[in-house]
C-alpha cells in the first residue's frame, strides 16, 4: 500500500491574540502580544502578575449537547477549537461521522484548574466527602478528546489525550499524521488545549522562570516565560479526499519526529533536541537547507533558548533559517503551544509571511538567529519546522510544506 | 512442533510485567490471578484497610511498596508512587528478559507508551495545596514540579533506563491501555520505534480515592480500588530476537464512543469491528475478558461478551476481583492476566482472545489477540 499524503484543511484557534483563524492570522501578522493581568485566579501575593488569557469566550456557543458546567475550561476550549476547525475546513460534523477518524488532543495540565479549585475548597475547610461531584467529574484528562467526540457526535472516532506536557500538541499532530497516512483513519482532529492554572503558574514562579513584564525569546534581557491558555485544533485528511471535495489546503504535513532526552526532568538536552529535528527532517524527506523557517519552542527562559538555538545550529549550521518564537505573542500555552505553532506555520505557508518574535530589543549573542524581531515580513515559504519541547525530555518536531496544486 | 510464521508487518507481545497487589514480579501476578479465588483470603481480593481514604475503605495495594525501598536511594528522592510503580514495572520487565538471556535493548529504538488517568493525583493535589496554605502562594515545592505533570512516570522511566525513543503518556479513561496499544501499533507501523513498551499505571492515593468516589454512578457496587503498573513488550515480527518467544499476536484494536446513548449497540459494533479486522469468528474465541465496571454500564459489557462468546470464554480469566479497580491500568492488567492464564492452559494455543473495556462516559474499546503459547 502506498502511503497517502496528509494535508491540513481546517484550523480552530483560541488564543490571547484572537479567537478563530481569521483573528489569529491577523494577530500574527500584526505582531500582537496577548499579555495582561491575571483574572482567571486570585493572583494576590504573587510577585509576578501577568499571563496570556483567552478573552471573549462563551462556552455555550460551542458546547451544545452537554451542560457546559460539566466540562472544565480546557475541555470547553478543546470542543470550541474542534468545532471551529471542522467548520473552517468546510465540513459538517456529519461528514465525518461514519468514517473512521482520530481525535487526539495534547495537554499539559488537563483540568488542573478544576483540581486547583477543589483543593482550594479543601484548604478552606470543605471535607473531601462534600466535594462537588460535578466539579470532580471534570477532572479526568481524557475528557478533552472525549467531549469533542460526544459534542460533534463522531461515532467512529478514537479519542485520545496525550499528556506529553508542553510538546503534547506536536505529539497529537504526529499521531494524526501517522493514522491518516497509513489509511487507518480517514480524518484526524488533532491539536492541544490548556487553560490557565494557578498550580502551573505557582510552579514556574517558584522556579524563577516567569517574566515580570513580557516574554522576550532570544533577547539578551529575557527573564522567562508568561504562562498562557489557548487551544489549537487542526483538521488533517488525505490529499485525495481533500481534492475530491474541493477543500482549501493550508499546508501539507511532510513528516514529524519524536524522541526523549532520557536525561533530566526539567532541563532540555542539546543533542537530543537536535536529534528530534533530524528525525523530523528525515521523515519528511527534507534537507536542512530546504527549510525556510523554524517555529521554535522558544519559551523565553534563559536555558531553553540557548539550548534550542545550539541544537538548531547543530542541524542547520551557522546560517540557520529564520527562527521565530510565537510565545512572545501567545505566551506559553503549554500543551496547546506546538499545536498553535503548527497552525501558525500552516498559515505562514498559505499566506506567505513570517510571524514575528515580538517584545524584542537586543538579540542574545548566545541565541544568534534572525528571529524576525517585532514585525512580520512577507516571505515565499516552502518548508517550516515546528518544534515542541517538554519537561521530561519529551520532544517532537513537525515539518510542514507549502501546498501547490500542480 | 508447530512453527509460528512471523511476518514483518505484524505485531507481537513478547514479554510482560505486572507490579500488582500480588507483588513486584510477573510470577507473583501469574500465581495470583490463576489461583482459585476461593483460595484467597476473605472476599478473594487483596484489599487492606486504608486509613486515609473514605470511611471504612479498603484498597488493593502493592504490598510493602515504598519507592526508595524498592528502587534504592539513588535518583528516587522526588519519585511519587505512580512514578515508582512505573519505573519498577520497567525494571521488572528488563530484569526478567535479561535473566532469560534475551535483554531488551534500550536507547533510541525503544519507545515507552504509558497510559494513566492523571499521573499522580496526590502529587498534583499536594502541590496545589502548598500554594493555598504556604506563607506565599508561590511556596510550592519546586522539586516536585515534574510530578504534577502526567508524563512524570514515563519520563522518569526513560531517564532511569536510557529509553530515548518515543515516550508518550496517554489518557483515555478505563480503556486507556487499549488506546495505548493502538498508539503503539501506529508507532511501529510508521517505523518510529523498533519495539514498544506499552502499558499503564495507576497509584492508590487518598486523592485518587476521593476522585473515584465522586465519579462513580449511583448504581455501581464497586469493589476496592487497586493499583500497579502493567507493561507489555510489543515487537514487529521481523524485530523479535532469536530465542524470544512471541506470546500473542496483536490482531486488532477498535475504540469508539457512544454518542447516541445507545451503549449496547456501540459496544457490540466495537467488538464486531475488532473481530472482523482480526479475521476472527466469535465461536473460536478462547477467552473474553471484561473491564470490570459494575452497575448498568458494566452489565452491558458482561452481557455482550457472554452472548457473543459464551460463559466458558468469559469465565476463564479473572482480574478485577483479585487486584481491585485499576482504572486506566485495568485493560493492561486484563491482558497480562490473559497471558498468564493462557500459559498454563494448552487449549489456548493458537486461539484468539478478546479484551474489552467500557467507561462511564461511553468510551468503549476492544482488542483481539491470538494466543501463541510458549514454545521453549
Amino acid at each position: 500500500m502506498t502511503a497517502r499524503r496528509v494535508v491540513l484543511t481546517g484550523i480552530g484557534v483560541l488564543s490571547s491574540i484572537g479567537n478563530g483563524v481569521t483573528e489569529f492570522t491577523r494577530g500574527l501578522r500584526e505582531g500582537r502580544c496577548g499579555a495582561g493581568p491575571i483574572t482567571r485566579f486570585d493572583s494576590t501575593g504573587f510577585r509576578r502578575q501577568l499571563a496570556h488569557e483567552v478573552h471573549d469566550f462563551t462556552p455555550s456557543q460551542w458546547v451544545r449537547h452537554t451542560p457546559a458546567e460539566q466540562l472544565g475550561r480546557a475541555t470547553q476550549f478543546s470542543v470550541a477549537a474542534a468545532r471551529m476547525a471542522v467548520s473552517d475546513a468546510g465540513l459538517d460534523p456529519a461528514d465525518l461521522r461514519e468514517r473512521p477518524g482520530l481525535v487526539t488532543v495534547g495537554t499539559t495540565d488537563g483540568e488542573a484548574d478544576a483540581l486547583d479549585r477543589l483543593v482550594e475548597a479543601q484548604a478552606n475547610g470543605t471535607v473531601p466527602a462534600d466535594l462537588d461531584p460535578v466539579a470532580v467529574g471534570r477532572l479526568a484528562a481524557h475528557r478533552l478528546a472525549l467531549a469533542v467526540v460526544r459534542e460533534l457526535r463522531l461515532s467512529r472516532a478514537v479519542p485520545s489525550v496525550l499528556g506529553t506536557a508542553c510538546a503534547a500538541g506536536n505529539y497529537a499532530v504526529g499521531d494524526g499524521y501517522d493514522a491518516v497516512r497509513s489509511g487507518e483513519a480517514d480524518w484526524a482532529l488533532v491539536g492541544g488545549a490548556d487553560a490557565l492554572t494557578r498550580r502551573t503558574f505557582a510552579g514556574f514562579h517558584r522556579l524563577g522562570l516567569v517574566a515580570s513584564d513580557r516574554c522576550r525569546p532570544f533577547d539578551a534581557d529575557r527573564e522567562g516565560l508568561l504562562t498562557a491558555e489557548g487551544a489549537g485544533v487542526l483538521v488533517l485528511e488525505d490529499l485525495e479526499s481533500a481534492r475530491a471535495r474541493g477543500a482549501r489546503v493550508y499546508a501539507e504535513l511532510l513528516g514529524y519526529g519524536l524522541n526523549c532526552d532520557a536525561h533530566h526532568p526539567t532541563a532540555p538536552h542539546t543533542d537530543s533536541v537536535a536529534q528530534v529535528m533530524r528525525l523530523a527532517l528525515a521523515d519528511a524527506g527534507v534537507k536542512p537547507e530546504e527549510v525556510d523557517l523554524i517555529s521554535a519552542h522558544g519559551t523565553g527562559t534563559p536555558t531553553n533558548d540557548v539550548t534550542e538555538i545550539r541544537a538548531v545550529r547543530q542541524v542547520f549550521g551557522d546560517r540557520p533559517p529564520r527562527t521565530v518564537a510565537l510565545k512572545s505573542m501567545l505566551g506559553h500555552t503549554m500543551g496547546a503551544a506546538s499545536a498553535l505553532g503548527a497552525a501558525a506555520s500552516a498559515l505562514a505557508l498559505a499566506h506567505g509571511f513570517v510571524p514575528p518574535t515580538v517584545n524584542h530589543r537586543t538579540t542574545d549573542p548566545e541565541c544568534a538567529v534572525d528571529c524576525v524581531p517585532n514585525h512580520a515580513v512577507d516571505a515565499d515559504l516552502r518548508v517550516v519546522v515546528n518544534n515542541g519541547l517538554a519537561f521530561g525530555g519529551n520532544n517532537a518536531a513537525v515539518v510542514l510544506g507549502r501546498h501547490q496544486e500542480s | 512442533m508447530t512453527t509460528v510464521a512471523v511476518p514483518t508487518d505484524r505485531h507481537f507481545i513478547t514479554a510482560w510485567s505486572a507490579v500488582s497487589p500480588y507483588g513486584l514480579e510477573s510470577a507473583d501476578y501469574a500465581r495470583g490471578v490463576t489461583a482459585d479465588v476461593a483460595a484467597d483470603a476473605g472476599d478473594g481480593s487483596r484489599a487492606v484497610p486504608v486509613p486515609d481514604g473514605h470511611a471504612g475503605e479498603q484498597a488493593c495495594l502493592v504490598p510493602g511498596f515504598e519507592v526508595r525501598e524498592v528502587l534504592g536511594r539513588a535518583g528516587t528522592r522526588t519519585m511519587d508512587r505512580a512514578t515508582g510503580l512505573a519505573v519498577t514495572a520497567v525494571r521488572e520487565l528488563f530484569d526478567e528478559a535479561s535473566r532469560a538471556r534475551r535483554p531488551v535493548p534500550v536507547g533510541t529504538g525503544t519507545a515507552l507508551v504509558l497510559a494513566t488517568t492523571l499521573g499522580s493525583a496526590q502529587s498534583q493535589h499536594d502541590f496545589a495545596h502548598a500554594s493555598f496554605t504556604g506563607e506565599k502562594p508561590y511556596d510550592v515545592p519546586a522539586q516536585y514540579m515534574p510530578n504534577v505533570l502526567m508524563n512524570c512516570p514515563a519520563a522518569a522511566s526513560a531517564i532511569r533506563f536510557g529509553l530515548k525513543g518515543p515516550n508518550t503518556t496517554l489518557a483515555g479513561g478505563r480503556p486507556s491501555g487499549l488506546l495505548a496499544l493502538g498508539y503503539a501499533r501506529r508507532l511501529l507501523a510508521a517505523g518510529r520505534a523498533e519495539r514498544v513498551l506499552v502499558g499503564a499505571v495507576e497509584e492508590y492515593s487518598p486523592s485518587r480515592s476521593w476522585i473515584e468516589h465522586h465519579t462513580r454512578a449511583a448504581d455501581e457496587t464497586p469493589g476496592p480500588l487497586g493499583e500497579g503498573c502493567a507493561l507489555l513488550l510489543v515487537e514487529p515480527g521481523n524485530g523479535i530476537p532469536a530465542g524470544r518467544t512471541a506470546l500473542a499476536e496483536l490482531l486488532a484494536v477498535d475504540a469508539r464512543v457512544d454518542v447516541d446513548d445507545r451503549l449496547a449497540t456501540t459496544a457490540e459494533a466495537c467488538v464486531r469491528a475488532a473481530l472482523a479486522a482480526a479475521g476472527v469468528e466469535a465461536p473460536d474465541v478462547w477467552a473474553a475478558v471484561a473491564g470490570g465496571l459494575t452497575g448498568r454500564t458494566g452489565h452491558v459489557e458482561t452481557a455482550l461478551l457472554r452472548r457473543l462468546f459464551g460463559p466458558e470464554a468469559t469465565d476463564r480469566v479473572h482480574v478485577h476481583t483479585h487486584i481491585g479497580d485499576t482504572a486506566a491500568a485495568s485493560t493492561t492488567f486484563q491482558l497480562a492476566a490473559l497471558l498468564a492464564t493462557a500459559k498454563g492452559d494448552p487449549t489456548s494455543h493458537g486461539r484468539p482472545a478478546v479484551i474489552t473495556s467500557i467507561d462511564r462516559d461511553g468510551s468503549v474499546a476492544c482488542a483481539v489477540v491470538r494466543l501463541l503459547g510458549e514454545e521453549t
